[in-house]
């Protein structure tokens, strides 16, 4: 048996095995441990796809769950730079479907970049164009777009949000906690071609949507209030105006008008100021309505009675060396016709009677010099100084409605709470929160904030202001069928170059209540710098009357007249 | 008995494979109505704007006026009426509690 050259042959094959096995084993050693890492995550890239997903924003509705606001999937365009061959040629194609200028799509797509956006939340339409196209370098992914149905409706109460689905105004922000989808990232595996794999946990891919909210506001009330006031802010030339309805026994707000109004889908162009809630951003001077508290205040302290006397100085009267004047020469009145008649001096007779520190604490108690504290951005507290800080005419000019500040929405909760019996209810928007399976996460019940004067107060102020309307300067306000107690107001403004009352400048507004004898509304109707005539009684008071009738036929609201008629049609 | 269990044997593993195939099968098939569904509900969402769109207060009241030519009430044509048996000693018949309103109208409405 000869060994020697076949094991010479078995060693060099046991050589090149060995060496085979070397180059295989430091290979192995390569790819498994020098390289895992940068190969998995390699390899990962490749079968894995990480996608986040965000759950759709919640819905708002109106009290009888009209849409006002919602989530809808719109396409987003975006571009691969580092694949494309002809920027140029792309853009060119590009430019007429998504309406931007070819020079800023190619400056976009030439980026040294793996990932730009050429246009985010576009119309359907131009998805379906764009995916005809079928351009390389060029996608479309689905994002949620935010779109309110009723255009300008509520819009200032809504707010907006922004591009990422943040709430940036308006109860967008407010409740931007419940509103927002959840947002989840989640890896998907992918096959060779590119499709997805039965994914792990396929239910908890799915992110949950944001809370709905159920707001107090009903649409058709805000769109009469909206409707009346673009009207009277043209007819009258007025520079804004706010009308805010309120549901005195809740304090729940049925509608909150602003003027002048914009569209919450187009936001891009237009500035602060014209998306402001004025109701709660900003105080005017409330000139005469804020008699109507201090008339309060003076019937509860039983300073006054209704029928107390008091002299009207033949329309002059001087206090700190500064003459008081009312509009005509009155004498002798009583204090119903105080307020008909909305005297200056029989207002600033009766905050004398009742004293700085008593008429303070009345004025802080209906709400004025704090926030009410309503469910929305923005309140302000309004301006109502101490006692210590008031001048010698202070007292007077308070009376009167000068020296304060106060918001719309501060005044018509003074006037709801009288409307009320004397309880002051928190105004508030939302009634209701859901998530997404319907299910009520909150439930926001009215909330007395606290009694500031009696019933019988309540119920004697009611008749005073009836004569307001009845026979006083706010007969414009006056609803046949109905009983209407309201106050008007004419306030000066301060203009800004000389710090002087402006002569030419004011605020005309009326707040009120229908029916008197059972409110179903509390309602101001602010305007600010009307031209022309601009006395309350004259440009708020009919807007006060045109919305009320409307709004009361609207709820149903019986006049007062029916039975008599219905029996008279009967008798017929 | 040998034979058996191979047999067995192949026939468990022809069971583990049809169903890992079956597997990735329904995984597709969850995926197609995955997205089925996701675009069916995208369309809802879109019909939802546009019924809420179109049933815009002030869009119905420009159709109302523009298109029908209807006109709101004017002031006190509007007379809300109770149903019989709401105010004692009325009992008006349907027709005429309907007809009430139009009845005492001084304005433009016709019946």
């Amino acid at each position: 048996m000869t060994v020697g050259p076949s094991r010479g042959r078995r060693y060099v094959m046991l050589f090149l095995l060995l060496c085979g096995f070397s180059v295989i084993l430091f290979r192995l050693v390569t790819l498994q441990v020098l390289q895992a890492a940068e190969l998995t995550a390699k390899a990962d890239r490749q079968h894995q796809k990480t996608v986040s997903f965000e759950g759709a924003r919640g819905m708002v509705s109106d009290r009888h769950g009209k849409v006002l606001a919602m989530n809808v999937e719109v396409p987003s365009v975006f571009g691969v730079p580092t694949s494309l061959e002809s920027p140029s040629t792309v853009a060119r194609h590009l430019s007429p479907v998504l309406h931007i200028r070819s020079d800023e799509l190619v400056r976009k797509l030439q980026q040294d970049k793996s990932f730009v956006w050429l246009a985010r939340k576009v119309e359907p339409e131009q998805g379906r164009l764009l995916e005809q196209l079928s351009l390389d370098g060029i996608g479309v992914v689905m994002e949620g777009r935010r779109f309110y149905p009723k255009g300008p409706l509520l819009a200032h109460v809504l707010g907006f949000s922004g591009m990422d689905g943040q709430g940036l105004e308006g109860l967008e922000r407010r409740y931007d906690s419940h509103l927002h989808g959840e947002k989840r990232v989640t890896v998907l595996q992918r096959d060779a071609l590119g499709r997805t794999v039965f994914p792990k946990g396929l239910a908890e891919q799915v992110p949950t949507p944001g809370h709905a909210l159920t707001l107090t506001v009903d649409e058709v009330i805000q769109y009469i209030a909206e409707k009346e006031l673009e009207e009277a802010v043209t007819h009258t030339r007025a520079k804004s105006g706010t009308i805010i309805v309120v549901e005195p026994q809740s304090g729940a707000i049925l509608a909150l008008a602003v003027s002048p109004r914009f569209d919450p889908n187009v936001v891009a162009a237009l500035t602060p100021d014209r998306w402001r809630n004025r109701a709660l951003t900003d105080t005017y001077e409330p000139g005469s309505t804020m008699k109507m508290v201090v008339a309060a205040a003076a019937l509860e302290e039983k300073v006054m009675a209704p029928d107390s006397m008091v002299f009207g100085e033949n329309g002059h009267m001087v206090i700190a060396n500064t003459t008081i004047h009312d509009h005509d020469k009155l004498g002798w009145m009583t204090f119903s016709e105080v307020i008909q008649k909305s005297s200056n001096i029989g207002a600033a007779k009766t905050g004398m009677a009742l004293g700085e520190q008593r008429l303070y604490r009345y004025l802080q108690a209906f709400g004025f010099g704090e926030r009410t504290d309503i469910d929305l951005p923005g309140e302000v507290s309004g301006l109502l100084k101490a006692p210590k800080d008031w001048g010698r005419r202070s007292l007077a000019s308070i009376s009167m409605g000068q020296e304060v500040g106060v918001t719309p929405l501060q005044m018509v909760s003074a006037v709801a709470t009288l409307a009320n019996g004397g309880v002051m209810m928190k105004p508030y928007v939302v009634s209701e929160v859901r998530d997404q399976k319907g299910r009520l996460l909150k439930e926001v019940l009215p909330q007395v904030k606290r009694r500031i004067v009696s019933q019988d107060t309540a119920r004697a102020m009611t008749t005073m202001l009836e004569g307001v309307v009845t026979n006083g300067t706010g007969t414009k306000a006056a609803i046949p069928g109905f009983r209407v107690a309201g106050k008007t107001g004419t306030a000066q403004k301060i203009d800004s170059r000389t710090g002087a009352y402006s002569s030419t400048q004011f605020v005309g507004s009326f707040v009120g209540y229908v029916p008197a004898e059972s409110p179903r509304l509390a309602m101001i109707v602010v305007l600010d710098e009307p031209q022309g005539e601009a006395w309350g009684g004259a440009v708020a008071a009919p807007v006060f009357r045109r919305v009320g009738e409307q709004v009361l036929n609207y709820l149903g609201v019986s006049r007062e007249d029916t039975v008599k008629i219905a029996l008279a049609m009967k008798d017929h | 008995m040998k034979t058996l269990t191979i047999v067995a044997g192949v026939l468990l593993v022809f069971v583990f494979v049809w169903e890992r195939v079956d597997v990735v099968r329904l995984g597709y098939q969850i995926e197609r109505l995955k997205t089925q569904k996701a675009l069916l509900e995208r369309e809802r969402d879109q019909l939802q704007v546009k019924f809420s769109a179109l049933m815009a207060p002030e869009r119905i009241a420009k159709v109302a006026t523009e298109k029908l030519g209807l006109v709101p009430p004017q002031q006190g044509q509007v007379l809300m009426v109770h149903q019989p048996g709401d105010i004692p000693g009325l009992s008006l018949p349907p027709v005429e509690q309907v007809r009430l309103a139009s009845h005492i109208s001084t304005g433009r409405v016709s019946e």
